[in-house]
């Protein structure tokens, strides 16, 4: 009995004393970790609309040129020649798949896209999230709707390739423009007003 | 030799013992889950040695001054509670300073907490020995798991992807050994690096009945 009682004492002093080294750490770091996510997510905008600037004019390119307009609860960004970006989000093979739309000023062709953050497999699903992928997006309509067929089959402008081994992320990928786009899309044309 | 003075006997064996004839992944097999996992980068093979080094020096700290207040029964979750402490400190250093490491090696610094070598070491070895000589092996140790990983880390990197921390040294018409880059590549490597390791410090098989 006096064993246990000295261990639950024991473990709850080093218990609470990591804790509040745990919650000065997290004081400290916390503000450099929201402003890297932002950083990211300001990236990932302008690389989506085709705005290109270096590492150190990232900031201000972005207060220049990309007005942030909320609606519906998410968050839209618009240039002055109104293409609109906005971030999608839904179920890949293995994970979340996060990333940002930019949609053209004709409101249904895509202007670019970038992930943010996925978790499919490496080498294979994760191709998905590379630059030289996500180009072939460019300039494909979402209306009625994106399609992603085999390898190399993409004809018409509403079909997208998707990656032999990957055929599963690239489809759930489809699937989150698809429906984002559906959701945003009539938001789009307003913000653009 | 220098080292071996600067230190004395009893430690320069423990730093001996750890980065080589008790090898923690060689001799041991502690710690292959992440050896196998995140060895694809050098880059983040380096930055996961050192959250590995720091965790193991910070939990023999912890452990070793402790050791004679520990209850028996509660070594256990005493060992668990400060390495994930520590851990979690880890995490956040990386997403503040290191935000682009901090992604690529995502879950794998949070799973720093299952790496057999801090519980091993820690239950082992800093439960039973001085603050002094503890130091010596939590080093010890990682360094001999950082040399184990970057090792591994450029053999995959520069045949898998051609580069070298992020740098092309492959020439332009290099066919990437997409295998290396997979997981079935580090088990090849893993495996090669025990086979050569274990000949060359002596290991003995474990033997039959």
């Amino acid at each position: 009995m006096k064993d246990s009682v000295k261990m639950i004492a024991f473990l709850l002093i080093l218990s609470s004393i990591l804790a509040a080294a745990l919650t000065a750490v997290e004081a400290v770091t916390k503000p450099r970790i929201t402003r890297n996510e932002e950083l990211k997510i300001k990236r990932n905008v302008l690389a989506a609309l085709g705005v290109a600037c270096d590492e150190a004019a990232r900031e201000s390119t972005f207060d220049a040129t990309v007005r942030v307009v909320e609606k519906g609860g998410r968050k839209f960004y618009v240039t002055a020649d109104k293409t609109v970006a906005f971030s999608i989000q839904g179920a890949g093979l293995w994970g979340p798949i996060q990333g940002i739309l930019a949609v053209a000023p004709d409101g249904a062709a895509v202007k670019g896209i970038t992930i943010v953050h996925q978790e499919e497999t490496p080498g294979l699903g994760s191709r998905i999230a590379e630059a030289a992928y996500l180009a072939g997006f460019q300039g494909k309509r979402l209306l009625p709707r994106i399609v992603i067929t085999a390898e190399g089959a993409a004809a018409t402008d509403t079909e997208v390739d998707g990656i032999t081994g990957a055929t599963l992320s690239c489809q759930a990928f489809g699937r989150i423009l698809n429906s984002e786009a559906a959701a945003c899309l009539p938001m789009v044309k307003e913000v653009q007003q | 030799m220098n080292l071996r003075r600067l230190l004395g006997k009893e430690r320069y064996k423990t730093l001996l013992k750890g980065v080589w004839t008790e090898h923690p992944i060689s001799s041991m097999c502690l710690g292959i889950c992440s050896a196998l996992a995140v060895s694809n980068k050098v880059e983040n093979a380096i930055a996961m040695g050192a959250g590995v080094t720091f965790v193991l020096i910070a939990t023999a700290v912890m452990v070793s001054s402790l050791r004679k207040m520990i209850p028996a029964r509660g070594r256990m979750i005493t060992y668990m509670v400060t390495i994930a402490s520590f851990v979690i400190v880890v995490d956040k250093f990386l997403k503040a300073y290191f935000p682009v490491i901090s992604e690529t090696m995502g879950p794998y610094v949070g799973l720093i907490i299952t790496n057999c070598i801090l519980m091993g070491r820690a239950e082992a070895f800093y439960a039973r020995n001085p603050l002094g000589l503890s130091l010596v092996d939590a080093v010890a140790n990682g360094i001999a798991y950082s040399y184990t990983l970057t090792g591994i880390a450029v053999v995959r990197e520069v045949l898998g992807f051609g580069t070298l921390l992020g740098m092309r040294v492959m020439p332009a018409g290099w066919e990437n050994w997409v295998v290396l880059s997979l997981a079935p590549g580090a088990f090849f490597l893993l495996g090669l690096f025990l086979w050569i390791t274990r000949t060359l410090a002596g290991v003995e098989p474990p033997r039959e009945g």
